[in-house]
């Protein structure tokens, strides 16, 4: 019986995750048709659900990025503006696009990731490697 | 330059120890060996070859009140070695372990000295005056994986790991008979043999290199995710900081004062940190000098290379940096140092010389007496 309701209660906290992702997708739309896509990188960055072991999470999470990742044309603009602080979350969400093998995720992760790493320098890369907990 | 004497010794060293008046070095050059070389008129000469142990040693401490040295092996032995004569007489230490012994240090008294293994456990050995022998006792609870290196806190009790697990912990190591209870010490003279006084759960991957300040009020431990760990007030209530750095991960740290670390590791050029005046610790600057290529990728040797294959699909030109590649990363270290050594009087407060070693096979000694700008932080 125990058991049963702490699964219960993850997956309860795993539908209240799931539901603050949608509503960010939701705002990240907006951001992009106001031609502000940095802002919606942040956004979806923000909040990114890294302590939770639920694929579902992750890959709702992983979506959204996807989108603002992709939205993004001009990289001083996005560098100029991104705090530090997200450069090693952004990090692990460039690995994970590689990781998909399809070709325009890719070439648009691999221009991004040339110039974080330039500006975050290769600890960046290490931690995304080496952080097995927090993944992505 | 910070590096006032560069030497190769071997074409790779596992780990270094200065004799107490500094006039000669033991390092293992990767075999199961212990070379002691001495500088005389300002040549290197090898004085001695310790052969004792079968496999590669990977720990050497050199005591500097008692001139006694302790090499650790991966064939899970340990030796005492004394000097009598023209000779350097081993004494095997039986550590008990079924794996191998990983890194060794004396304590600040040197009655003692500690010994983290890949058998997750850690050894406290102590000399028996009766049987003539050096016992081991065991702490074998608490560590989840590899302990990678041990830290004798000043009071001669406390002693702080870092593990393959991620974590640093603090144990009491006091032994009846060896340590005396002192009335004024506090809660750590109150702990028996073996018990966890602080687990710091601060790491997400392997934790490396720890070493306590000078007056025990502070720890700073390195993981392999290129961060750095500084722990104030160690005790119940500790203060922990993360400085998550640019380069490349530390093996190995060393407290040059209060408020001073140097990192060293892959980046093969020792880092410093330091904390200000409201005890925020940052990285300053690199103390050797870094080559940047003038054009082109901003990292030399190996990385322009992968990384030009890596961007070349998007289209972007792969700069050659031709004969460029082939220079050394750091500067005057080529590959990872792993072991950082002080060079000052054992137990003060303020370091300016130290010495590293690396898998380059070079000891370089460092001398921070032309560094204005870092004298000012010690």
């Amino acid at each position: 019986m125990m058991a049963a309701t702490v699964d219960f209660v993850e997956a309860d906290n795993a539908e209240a995750i799931i539901s603050r992702i949608e509503h960010k997708s939701r705002k990240i739309e907006s951001l992009l048709k106001q031609s502000r896509p940095v802002e919606a990188l942040k956004t979806a960055l923000e909040g990114s659900p890294p302590n939770t072991r639920d694929e579902r999470c992750k890959s709702a999470n992983w979506i959204v990025v996807h989108r603002a990742i992709m939205a993004i044309k001009d990289l001083d603009a996005l560098f100029s503006s991104l705090d530090p602080e997200y450069y090693d979350i952004l990090m692990k969400y460039l690995y994970r696009g590689l990781s998909t093998g399809d070709r325009p995720t890719c070439d648009q992760c691999l221009r991004i990731h040339e110039r974080l790493t330039e500006r975050a320098g290769l600890g960046c890369i290490l931690r995304s490697l080496a952080d097995t907990m927090n993944t992505v | 330059m910070a590096a006032v004497a560069v030497h190769q010794f071997a074409p790779c060293i596992t780990c270094h120890a200065w004799s107490p008046d500094r006039s000669m070095v033991a390092f293992c050059p990767n075999n199961s060996e212990v070379h002691i070389y001495k500088l005389s008129e300002d040549k290197w000469e090898q004085a001695h070859i310790l052969q004792k142990h079968d496999q590669i040693v990977s720990g050497i401490d050199w005591s500097s009140r008692a001139n006694r040295i302790v090499t650790v092996s991966h064939d899970r032995n340990s030796y005492v070695w004394n000097y009598e004569g023209s000779e350097w007489v081993p004494t095997l230490v039986i550590l008990r372990l079924n794996r191998a012994a990983l890194c060794v240090q004396w304590s600040p008294q040197e009655n003692k000295f500690a010994v983290g293994s890949g058998a997750k456990t850690v050894c406290i050995c102590y000399y028996e005056q009766e049987n003539n022998w050096w016992v081991s006792k065991l702490i074998r609870k608490r560590h989840n994986s590899s302990v990678t290196s041990v830290a004798w806190h000043p009071n001669n009790i406390l002693l702080a790991t870092t593990s393959t697990d991620g974590k640093c912990r603090v144990f009491s190591t006091f032994i009846k008979g060896v340590d005396t209870r002192d009335s004024k010490a506090g809660s750590s003279s109150d702990s028996k043999f073996g018990e966890q006084i602080l687990q710091l759960d601060l790491s997400f991957s392997w934790a490396f290199g720890v070493n306590w300040s000078p007056s025990g009020n502070t720890l700073a431990y390195v993981g392999h995710s290129s961060t750095i760990y500084f722990v104030d007030d160690v005790g119940p209530s500790p203060l922990a900081q993360n400085v998550a750095f640019r380069d490349l991960p530390l093996r190995d740290v060393l407290f040059i004062s209060e408020k001073v670390v140097i990192g060293v590791g892959f980046d093969c050029n020792p880092m410093v940190f330091a904390a200000d005046e409201s005890g925020m610790w940052s990285f300053v600057r690199f103390l050797g000098e870094r080559k940047t290529s003038s054009t082109g990728p901003k990292y030399g040797s190996q990385f322009s290379e992968a990384f030009g294959k890596l961007y070349g699909q998007s289209k972007h030109s792969i700069n050659n940096d031709g004969i460029d590649n082939s220079r050394q990363r750091g500067g005057v270290h080529e590959n990872c140092i792993t072991c950082i050594v002080p060079l000052g009087e054992a137990g003060s407060s303020t370091i300016t010389r130290f010495s590293t070693s690396g898998l380059d096979g070079k000891v370089v000694i460092w001398d921070l007496e032309s560094q204005q700008d870092l004298l000012e932080y010690l």
